[in-house]
């Protein structure tokens, strides 16, 4: 008895494959036919070059200035602080104008970064860091969060100022250690932290080259690793990860919040 | 550390505090704006109408931040708001002026993606463009939110209350026209020999 032969691909799991949304049961047989069919394998790999192609061709849209107007509709309307806001948004907007090149840099790639001599921006930095050592299962720190204290003095020295790692116990993260990564300019520490499911964030902090001035938090995804990342106070911050949106927007409200209450502390 | 940025509620559940002061842009709205202006260019094919749809959302949404479900990917919902409004205009359009609806002609000429063209330093993202505006709107759509946004199928059916079928038809002529433009050179190239 001959074995059945293989069912046809299709098409919405060719798509789905390319999107990265093929569901997880189905991949291995999916990348078994991409093996062996030469035909699947150059139409799989056309697809995924047109979706590179309309991402480098749509995103310098997103490295646009925000105009004032937009700034004003994504205020809270009330028709009492209308006074307020006359004046608040022309500065806000001026402050936006300078830090889309700060914060949205990485969108614009080739036509912001290269320019001001930048290889890649935070964000991108941070979610390819992430990438790299989140992925490795025995070696992703340097040093062990049993070494906390040891950790954060190192950091600390490394960094030139004052850094911690925040406690995420409570949503569920423990401390997996941390290391030292190369950034642009300045070096970046890296705190990996892990769930029960051995799911892995990282918080990366660093100095930010002067005259970035502070951005609100911003949320950016790279090669499927989701980044929120802020600047305060001349400092860039960084938490990425493999979860969804809200989870992640969850935890970073929670760092912030510790960081800011160290901050206060140590102000006292 | 100064203990700004904040977090204005947005949250239907949670009620207005003393820090979420009026009058401040909303930190993830404000975040939302670079892609929605993007989904606007790609939905009218023009910068000025693109950000009056943009705005236009902007103000709708917190008109109805009551139906946003916390929690619920927000720049999903902005997409959603924002497909109903140019839905919604480009019937009033229609309305006011029957005899002329270019948007609604798939392949409008008039269509152009205001990139700056400075920011395409590869010919063959110009190219691209180009083709991209030769798709008819749904397929535009559809290519953006799957190819460029990453949403999910099933996220993209929401977003334009259609089937998930209708979503997978739709990109799957959009990426097979496109692969048909971008082959088309050649193609002409024999013509004129």
């Amino acid at each position: 008895m001959s074995a059945p032969a293989p069912s046809p691909i299709p098409d919405a799991d060719v798509h789905a494959y390319v999107d990265g949304q093929l569901a997880s049961a189905r991949v291995a047989a999916f990348e078994a036919a991409l093996a062996s069919d030469a035909e699947l394998a150059a139409r799989v790999a056309g697809m995924r070059a047109l979706n590179a192609a309309l991402r480098d061709a749509l995103d310098p849209v997103l490295a646009e200035p925000i105009p004032a107007r937009l700034l004003a509709a994504a205020s809270a309307p009330d028709r009492h602080a209308a006074g307020v806001r006359r004046w608040i948004v022309p500065a806000f907007a001026a402050a936006a104008t300078l830090l889309v090149g700060v914060g949205l840099g990485w969108f614009g790639r080739d036509a912001l970064i290269e320019h001001s001599g930048t290889p890649t921006t935070f964000a991108r930095q941070a979610a390819f860091a992430h990438a790299l050592y989140a992925a490795d299962v025995n070696r992703p720190v340097e040093v062990w969060a049993n070494e906390e204290k040891r950790l954060v003095t190192w950091l600390t020295k490394r960094l030139g100022f004052a850094v911690h790692a925040p406690d995420l116990n409570g949503v569920g993260y423990a401390l997996v250690g941390g290391r030292l990564v190369a950034g642009n300019e300045q070096p970046t520490a890296l705190f990996m932290y892990e769930n029960a499911d051995k799911q892995r964030l990282s918080l990366q902090v660093r100095r930010q080259p002067s005259g970035t001035g502070e951005t609100a938090f911003r949320y950016a995804v790279e090669n499927g690793v989701g980044v929120f990342y802020w600047i305060d106070d001349a400092c860039g911050y960084a938490i990425s990860g493999s979860v969804d949106r809200a989870q992640l927007l969850r935890i970073s409200q929670v760092v912030y919040g510790q960081l800011a209450a160290a901050e206060a502390a140590v102000a006292k | 550390m100064r203990v700004s940025p904040r977090w204005p509620s947005f949250d239907p559940v949670t009620p207005h505090t003393a820090s979420d002061a009026p009058g401040l842009p909303h930190p993830e709205l404000v975040a939302a704006i670079p892609r929605l202006r993007r989904y606007a260019r790609v939905l009218t094919g023009d910068a000025t109408r693109s950000d009056d749809l943009v705005q236009d959302t902007l103000a709708r949404a917190w008109e109805k931040r009551r139906l946003w479900r916390s929690g619920s990917d927000l720049r999903a919902w902005l997409f959603t708001i924002m497909h109903n409004v140019h839905v919604n205009q480009l019937a009033l359009a229609r309305r006011d002026a029957a005899n002329v609806s270019i948007d609604a002609d798939p392949g409008n000429p008039a269509w152009q993606l205001p990139v700056r063209s400075e920011a395409l330093d590869r010919l063959e993202l110009l190219e691209l463009v180009e083709h991209i505006g030769r798709l008819s709107p749904d397929q535009r759509e559809v290519l953006l939110l799957a190819a460029v946004e990453e949403l999910r199928y099933d996220e993209i059916a929401g977003v334009l209350s259609v089937p998930i079928g209708t979503v997978m038809s739709r990109l799957s002529r959009a990426r097979g026209k496109l692969r048909q433009m971008l082959a088309e050179p050649a193609a002409a190239l024999r013509v004129v020999k």
